[in-house]
């Protein structure tokens, strides 16, 4: 994180010359489609902070949040449809679909307006898409497994919702981590859809069946179950790659002070939703060089810096992280090749 | 010999003959190694999907059309309310126990009295229901993970020599129902009514009472097991009894319970419930593909149902 704040600072200082409009009349909405676990909670948190600060700073007109009660496409598409005919300026949108919304977007950027997509993105071409390097994330897990297991070893792999995007990535990077790591093996392979239940039971149930594990690369949200599971099974603990949970970073605490337990955490910050409004403010801000698609960086803790951040999580929470407007031109920066 | 002859007519062995065989293919793969814990972890996880099957079978034996789609949101209720009462407090796990019981069986009072007072279909009142209950539980949780007290987790894990103590509790709980089902006249008043309502009510059942009563207890046995899943997985969620809608009533037919009602056993639920367990064991173990696995489990079912409903068209 510290890299990219000095780029953001660095960034900002460039870029301070070069605001093209006056954002200060313009109208961004987030169009949303759940809010029903702990990570959409805070995604709303931190968008609603930093909009918050952003229209009492006059830096643009309004910031308004719509959530649609399910996940079903057709609600967002219509929710779309109605903020087209509201007259906003650009709209923050976690979509329901990657490619069946694609018709609302079109629409809206037909009608002018600056679409910006984040988590959920679409691939309709004329919008934005923040999209968190997942790859890399999988990689550094076993970079980082490398220095807590120096040895190597048998390693289980928990994946995520399959057929999604991300789970394809975090395969992929896991699988070259492993490639560049010839002493680790993949030895198990699970299905923990990001949820520490299914996790755990996924868990308990090839336990058994598996020789000496050293080490577990996961996705996110399931490393808590993980450790659940081998401690019900009386098997000795393992290195657990963790997922920014407030669980999971309690229990590493628990572990750490026990006997100085060692291991790495990293996902996507729900935060991220900040960063996409940033964007789209830049965008309304006359900027034309900012590529469509943005790979910006996930949010990792280190044996270091994770217990200054576990107060800061609400129980049962995911830590996050609001970014600035210096962090979204660090991050366009970054991406323009 | 005869009584193994008798052993084979029953309809719940086709559900452990199969958890037996996919147990023994599994330790076929791995040459043996892990044999022991594959069943301590079957247990384990069996017992929450045995609770909720027993309510739902008493449910589904009324007769067709019965059956209680809540019980996934009743469960992520449940376990909500139990661990915000218990509060991180091991001296209020028997309050928190309690007050999941009653919140689950408000839930199935409520469901009756959508089915009986508003005459809705049990399929329609016992869905519209659910998602009540989740909407209600998304504003109270706020989608969070609350964690039970140390105590109710050790206890939920607790075991005694590779047998988990929640699976010994079980089966005496199963072997009650079984009771309550065979010999006492509310479980035969079920299977009357499910058989044929109209003879049942003039053969002077209280049938309104009788298919208050289920629904109730169903609610019940699905506010106790969301209590008992946050403790085991150490977390109380809104997406806890997810699976739940569909394993339920699983473990119902593949234990050879009739779906058209009116016959019912008690011993199958539990079968049916280790073999899905040990067939996601055998499956992990094998190490395929979630597509594969999704597949497999599917055509694996069918046949267990295939060759236990077989048996049945003989006679």
């Amino acid at each position: 994180m510290k890299k990219l704040f000095v780029l953001g600072a660095l960034a900002a200082m460039l870029a301070s010359g070069t605001a093209l409009a006056d954002t200060s009349g313009k109208k961004i909405a987030f169009s949303n489609n759940y809010a029903g676990n702990s990570w959409r909670q805070a995604m709303l948190d931190s968008y609603g902070i930093v909009t918050k600060k952003a229209v009492a700073d006059k830096i643009v007109g309004a910031a308004d949040i719509f959530t649609t009660a399910d996940k079903e496409v057709p609600t967002q598409a219509a929710q779309v449809q109605n903020l087209i005919l509201q007259g906003y300026d650009a709209i923050v949108i976690n979509a329901a679909s990657p490619d069946a919304l694609n018709g609302a977007i079109k629409q809206a950027c037909d009608a002018g307006i600056t679409v910006v997509s984040f988590d959920g993105t679409v691939t309709e071409p004329c919008a934005y898409r923040v999209v968190v390097d997942f790859k890399d994330m999988g990689k550094q897990e076993v970079e980082q497994m490398a220095k807590f297991q120096p040895k190597g070893g048998n390693l289980l792999e928990i994946r995520g919702l399959a057929g999604t995007s991300i789970d394809d990535a975090i395969h992929a990077g896991i699988l070259e981590g492993v490639a560049a790591h010839p002493e680790f093996k993949i030895v198990g392979s699970v299905t923990g859809d990001w949820d520490q239940t299914t996790a755990q039971k996924a868990v308990a149930t090839i336990l058994p069946s598996l020789p000496d594990i050293v080490g577990i690369v996961d996705q996110g949200g399931d490393g808590y179950g993980a450790a659940q599971a081998f401690a019900a099974a009386g098997k000795p603990r393992p290195t657990i790659i963790m997922g920014n949970r407030q669980d999971e970073l309690q229990w590493w605490k628990e572990q750490k002070d026990k006997d100085g337990y060692k291991t790495w955490s990293a996902s996507i910050a729900p935060g991220v939703s900040s960063l996409a409004f940033w964007v789209a403010q830049q965008v309304l801000d006359g900027r034309t060089d900012i590529p469509h698609d943005l790979l910006v960086p996930y949010l990792a803790f280190t044996q270091d810096d994770f217990e200054a951040e576990l107060p800061k999580i609400v129980k049962g929470g995911v830590a996050s992280h609001e970014y600035t407007q210096e962090d979204a031109i660090a991050a366009i920066k970054a991406n323009i090749k | 010999m005869t009584s193994v002859k008798s052993l084979l007519t029953k309809p719940w062995i086709w559900s452990f003959l199969g958890a037996l065989l996919v147990w023994l293919a599994t330790i076929a793969f791995t040459g043996g190694y892990g044999a022991g814990g594959m069943v301590t972890a079957a247990l384990s996880l069996a017992v929450f999907t045995v609770i909720v099957g027993v309510g739902q079978m008493f449910v589904i034996t009324l007769g067709p059309g019965n059956v209680d789609l809540s019980l996934p949101a009743n469960i992520g209720l449940a376990s909500a309310v139990a661990m915000k009462v218990m509060d991180g407090n091991d001296s209020m796990i028997a309050l928190g126990l309690l007050a999941a019981l009653a919140c689950g069986a408000a839930v199935g009072a409520v469901n009756y009295l959508l089915i009986w007072a508003l005459r809705i279909p049990p399929i329609i009142a016992t869905l519209s229901a659910s998602f009540i209950i989740q909407s209600i539980d998304i504003s109270y949780g706020r989608g969070l993970q609350i964690k039970p007290p140390p105590g109710f987790a050790d206890f939920a894990n607790w075991q005694v020599l590779g047998i988990p103590v929640l699976a010994i509790l079980t089966v005496l709980f199963t072997i009650g129902a079984a009771i309550a089902l065979q010999r006492m006249i509310y479980g035969r008043s079920v299977l009357a009514i499910g058989q044929n309502i109209r003879a049942a009510w003039l053969a002077g059942v209280n049938v309104g009472r009788i298919r208050f009563l289920t629904y109730t207890l169903s609610g019940a046995l699905g506010g106790i097991d969301g209590a008992l899943l946050a403790g085991y997985f150490r977390g109380a969620n809104v997406d806890i009894g997810n699976e739940y809608l569909l394993a339920s009533i699983a473990v119902v037919v593949i234990g050879g319970t009739s779906v058209a009602g009116g016959k019912a056993n008690v011993p199958g639920v539990w079968g049916a419930a280790l073999f899905l367990v040990l067939l996601l064991t055998m499956l992990n173990t094998f190490g395929v593909s979630a597509g594969v696995r999704l597949l497999l489990t599917g055509l694996i079912i069918v046949g267990v149902i295939t060759a236990a409903g077989g048996q049945k068209a003989l006679r």
